[in-house]
């Protein structure tokens, strides 16, 4: 699948759906530019009057005044405009992303971890944002600043004109140098950075195993070892950002100091350079004016760069390759009475890449209502069966059907009545212990969450928290199996046909096991129940053994 | 680790804000003098372009010469050059002195973080608060930055220009400057309100976070029940608030200083009007051109300057902020002690006699539990669940307060310091704790040694050697690279690896299957012949193999053996049928 949603795709939206808003942006910025023009003039007008010995009219100073206020006030718009603008592009952007999670594959969940997927999304589009406020749309402002001065100057005195033209130039190939430079340092940082960021978190979890293996010292070290290698990444970028703006300042008075001496020379130099003290004093004024965006385009540049790698990670995560997002099938797949089995398993192969395969030629078929319990080595490629079946991943040879029908044909929707899958750990999501089994779904309700709680012998134990059904999961203090039996709350709120139990009893002792599966044996009645095990017990009893691998 | 961290130095009192100052005086002076020197030497700038204009003036009246021209350039060139090295000197100081603190704010913390006893790290969430410390250093550091630049920028800055305003024409200078503190005045009664919305502002971009935390890693988990669209509505609530106050904050804090600009630049009217008139000759001082565009073109930056002092404040509170919330957590450097006059080498035995555990609201979990085991023996731990096996594993670690006694080579567990705790004793969790390194990085922590026979140990050899990379392979965040019984056993490699005398193992093959068990287990008894085991499981296949079964039952013990249990003691024999039949079937 081709990445059709970058970057550019984004921002082509963002302005299409805000036209009215991007135009004004535009406006005020032209009104922005063309204010800061005119004072200079007036300044000029003031200093050729003064040197003629003539007195000055109050007209004057105000309207030097009035054109500063405005130009100031312009200012504010453009920048309150600006900061929307940039605001509006993140949402959308932020929009993006999370419209691609449901687009990505499985496989890219447990590549990458969330944290760096999540720094996408936070990290990234920050800097995307300040890529448009103080990078793109400043500089463009900035650089129609730059043009419209340097006209005023030529128009003005054709010499300095001229000369700003040499030099302006060899200030732009030096900025791109100062750019190429910083650039790199600042990737080092970043990478240095998030080796820092990661540390923190990673010790607070390792805390047990750092202090009885009494690694205190070692991993103070790493940490110290890494901040050293933001510190050192980044004195190199300060030096560069030290050194650029005093560089822009002292050419500008080179500039200036050039042609105050050829102004002075007389004659036909004189006429070249068009200089009366008037124009000089205003010029004076123009050449700190174009310096002044020049400089603020080298801050600009600084900030584009830092957000470069930001643009090419965002991209690269809307570029991932994408699943086929089922569009869903007939009904047909619901009744377990069109005679076909619940799953088939049909010649079946599959690897997670190309070099290993986890199930090969692997055939079997389960009926409607029948419990299956898969046994085999650990990683014989029992999860794996289960993540086929719930069309997470797709074979590369053979079938997965469902009541008949293709694994990757049904919609998630559809799934969620299908299936009820329980996992080796609970994984909670923010929110209350309601929303745990519901997980947000509005079709289930209070009474089916409390019926499901029941149901795994949960009940008395959510009633008995401060805030009941509405403790929020941070304050839960369950033990490892009490969460396990939420997530098999979790499972069976939504009624589902099938039932997928991959090792939930892993993590849990005999006797809660024992009571597990009796809330099960109830939530399994008229179900087909598939499940994994690596041990066995008397829950297998009952149940058919097919194993997998030797 | 290497010699490039010579430079990271350890603070005294580092609860301080004083005590980062002092650290990097070297710095701090060259910024004091460089910033002194540029700051004076700004008003150079205005006034040499002053004096070129009046220059020019003269040539073309004929009262001056072309090379008074050349010379006037000469020099102005000079003096700008100089000012401009002076600020490069300052920019970067000041920078590196950030840098430099931030680095040690850094190490400090991360030192104090490092030596937090886990129940300390879980009490408050101070996990939490520790992570978003190191993000503070950052604001903390660019604050003093700010600071110290402004000291000079600001300050010094303004004092010269104001000086030489006031040479010119004080009268002049004292209507003109009025309006300033006028800006001021607004600049000060709107700052709560821009803290205010700064503080709604990140209020909403924390939401936004953890919503986005949630969102992708349960994604798996919501794609399966289906609520990815329910879910990405909900995103879409903590966006749209995210933007709204991100937009608010944004206008209270920039929109303001042109704002600002515009009451300060109000003085610009009396400068041109009254200056003028000195000019001209009919004012209060007798003005030439270059006194004229010299005043104007001071005033101009002063008022410019002073327009961004409110952003100066702003920037000082972040840092308060910021600095209030790390100042808590800043303690004096630890370094634990290695001294001991144990000895390491030989065997230890341990001996447990009476111990009492509670929670800690006081409810009694365990008592009268009493136990010993010499070098050789392996110990299994069993019970039902909540019935304290693990709180038990966790308090012959030293980790929990006990009643009773608990020796180990003689020693009573809680006399022990950490260091002496950690050369005796070994623990392995249910969590396998592993780091982002290689796989081998994760085994040997620093130490040096090899690592293939640890892997043998725990079965992981083969699986290794199949990876492109083998032991160097990145096992990932928190091991997600792996599954979870390779997690579980190269945790379990880690601990063999650095085995001590008695090794605690919690739970050690729940991610494994029951003939890898066996396997592992066969393995660690060789390594182990002249240690002490204690396994806790609720697994009981290898229980026949052990030389002697704690079984935890009604908040006590019962010390036996497997076979003696099984004779003696119907829960026990219960447990071990149920798990024994369903094994023998696995076996075919």
């Amino acid at each position: 699948m081709k990445n059709k949603n970058g970057l550019g795709v984004v921002f082509r939206k963002t302005v299409r759906q805000n036209s009215g808003m991007t135009l004004l942006t535009g406006i005020l910025i032209a009104a922005c530019v063309a204010a800061a023009l005119f004072p200079p003039l007036v300044l000029e007008q003031m200093v050729n009057r003064l040197t003629g010995r003539q007195a000055v009219s109050l007209v004057l100073p105000l309207g030097y005044f009035g054109l500063l206020a405005l130009s100031d006030l312009l200012e504010s718009g453009q920048s309150v405009m600006i900061t929307v603008f940039g605001q509006k592009m993140a949402h959308s952007l932020r929009s993006e992303l999370c419209a691609k999670l449901k687009r990505l594959p499985a496989a890219y969940f447990t590549q990458h971890a969330p944290a760096k997927i999540t720094s996408r999304f936070v990290n990234d589009v920050d800097v995307v944002d300040s890529l448009f406020t103080n990078g793109i749309i400043g500089m463009v402002a900035d650089a129609f600043k730059v043009l419209s001065i340097l006209m005023v100057i030529f128009y003005k005195s054709t010499g300095l004109g001229i000369l700003m033209l040499l030099v302006t130039p060899a200030l732009f190939a030096m900025t791109r140098l100062f750019q190429k430079r910083m650039l790199k340092a600042q990737l080092a940082n970043r990478v240095a950075v998030s080796k820092v960021n990661n540390h923190v978190p990673e010790t607070i979890h390792n805390i047990r195993t750092i202090h009885t293996l009494f690694r205190q010292k070692y991993m103070e070290e790493k940490y110290d070892s890494y901040i050293e290698e933001s510190y050192r990444a980044l004195d190199k970028s300060n030096l560069y950002d030290s050194i650029y703006s005093p560089i822009v300042i002292f050419v500008s008075s080179c500039v200036i100091a050039v042609m105050m001496v050829f102004a002075a020379l007389g004659g036909g130099m004189q006429q070249f350079f068009g200089i009366t003290v008037g124009t000089a004093v205003a010029i004076i004024a123009y050449v700190g004016k174009v310096f002044e965006p020049l400089e603020s385009i080298g801050m600009e540049i600084q900030n584009i760069q830092s957000a470069v790698a930001g643009v090419k990670r965002i991209n690269e995560f809307l570029s991932e390759r994408e699943r086929t997002v089922p569009e869903g099938t007939s009904n047909r797949a619901f009744s377990d009475a069109n005679g076909e089995s619940a799953i088939s398993f049909d010649n079946v192969e599959f690897g997670y890449d190309d070099k290993t395969v986890v199930l090969q030629d692997m055939s079997f078929s389960v009926q409607q209502g029948e419990a299956v319990t898969f046994i085999g080595r650990t990683g014989a490629g029992k999860s794996t069966l289960f993540k086929l079946i719930l069309g997470l991943y797709a074979p590369q040879k053979g079938q997965v059907l469902i009541n008949g029908i293709d694994a990757a044909q049904i919609s998630d929707k559809q799934k969620r009545k299908l299936f009820g899958y329980v996992e080796q750990t609970f994984h909670s999501v923010a929110g209350t212990v309601a929303e745990q089994i519901s997980l947000f779904d509005d079709s289930i309700g209070q009474k089916q969450i409390e019926e499901a709680a029941k149901l795994v012998g949960l009940h008395e134990n959510i009633m008995e928290l401060d805030q009941r059904y509405n403790t929020p999961v941070e304050k839960l203090t369950f033990s490892q199996g009490q969460f396990q039996l939420l997530s098999i709350a979790r499972a069976v709120a939504s009624q589902p046909k099938i039932l997928l139990l991959d090792e939930i009893t892993a993590n849990l002792d005999s006797e809660t096991e024992l009571r597990v599966l009796q809330g099960l044996e109830r939530a399994c009645k008229g179900r087909t129940v598939l499940s994994i095990s690596h041990r066995l017990n008397e829950s297998t009893h009952s149940s058919r053994l097919i194993q997998i691998g030797e | 680790m290497s010699s490039t961290n010579q430079n990271i130095k350890q603070v005294s009192q580092p609860d301080h804000i004083l005590s980062y100052f002092k650290m990097e005086r070297w710095s701090l002076t060259l910024v004091t003098i460089s910033g002194i020197l540029y700051n004076v030497g700004m008003i150079a700038g205005p006034y040499f372009e002053g004096r070129l204009a009046q220059c020019l003036f003269d040539i073309m009246g004929g009262r001056e010469s072309f090379s008074a021209m050349l010379s006037l350039a000469v020099v102005y060139l000079i003096v700008i050059l100089a000012v401009q090295v002076m600020r490069c000197v300052k920019r970067f100081y000041v920078r590196r002195f950030a840098n430099n603190t931030s680095r040690n704010m850094r190490h400090m913390l991360y030192n104090s973080l490092v030596n937090m006893s886990r129940d300390e790290l879980e009490r408050e969430s101070i996990g939490t608060v520790m992570t978003k410390a190191v993000s503070d250093v950052d604001a903390c550091a660019e604050g003093m930055r700010k600071f110290t630049t402004e000291v000079f920028d600001t300050g010094v800055v303004l004092i010269a220009y104001l000086a030489m305003l006031f040479y010119y024409d004080w009268r002049l200078t004292l209507i003109s400057c009025a309006f300033t503190p006028v800006a001021y005045f607004i600049a000060g009664r709107l700052k709560h309100r821009v803290t205010q919305y700064n503080g709604t502002y990140k209020k909403s971009a924390e939401r936004l976070n953890g919503a986005t935390m949630d969102r992708v890693s349960n994604a798996v988990t919501y794609r399966i029940y289906s609520c990815d669209k329910n879910r990405d509505l909900a995103y879409e609530g903590y966006l749209r608030d995210y933007e709204k106050c991100a937009v608010a904050a944004n206008f209270w804090e920039n929109t303001m200083q042109p704002l600002y600009h515009i009451i300060s630049m109000c003085g610009v009217i009396f400068v041109l009007y009254l200056g003028g008139k000195n000019v001209t000759g009919t004012g209060w001082s007798n003005w030439n051109i270059a006194a004229f565009t010299t005043f104007l073109s001071c005033f101009a930056k002063m008022a410019l300057k002073s327009s961004k002092t409110a952003k100066l404040f702003n920037s000082v509170q972040k840092a308060q902020v910021s600095w209030a919330r790390i100042k808590p957590l800043m303690k004096e450097y630890v370094e634990q002690s290695t001294l001991s006059d144990m000895d390491f080498s030989a065997g230890a035995s341990i001996k447990v006699r009476d111990l009492s555990l509670r929670w800690e609201n006081g409810q009694q979990v365990l008592h009268g539990i009493s136990f010993s085991a010499q070098p050789g023996q392996i110990i299994g731990v069993t019970g039902a669940v909540a019935s304290g096996k693990s709180m038990l594993g966790k308090a012959l670690l030293g980790e929990l307060p006990y009643e009773g006694s608990i020796e180990v080579d003689e020693r009573e567990l809680r006399t022990l310091s950490l260091y002496e705790r950690s050369r005796l004793l070994s623990y392995l969790g249910h969590e396998p704790e592993l780091m982002t390194e290689s796989i081998e990085e994760n085994i040997r922590l620093g130490e040096k040694g090899e690592i293939a026979r640890c892997l043998k140990t725990v079965c992981l050899a083969d699986e290794i050697c199949k990876m492109p990379q083998g032991a160097a392979t990145s096992v990932g965040s928190g091991g997600i690279r792996l599954s979870g019984g390779q997690q579980a056993r190269l945790a379990l490699a880690r601990t063999c690896y650095h085995a001590r005398q008695i090794l605690i193992l919690d739970d050690p093959f729940s991610a494994v299957d029951q003939k890898t068990e066996r396997e592992i287990f066969a393995n660690l008894r060789l390594l182990a012949a002249d240690r002490i085991v204690i396994l806790i499981s609720h697994r009981l296949q290898l229980f026949p193999q052990l030389d002697h079964v704690l079984f935890l039952e009604h908040g006590t013990s019962v010390l036996s053996t497997h076979s003696a249990l099984m004779r003696g003691n119907s829960t026990y024999e219960t447990l071990y049928q149920a798990q024994a039949m369903g094994g023998a079937g696995h076996e075919e």
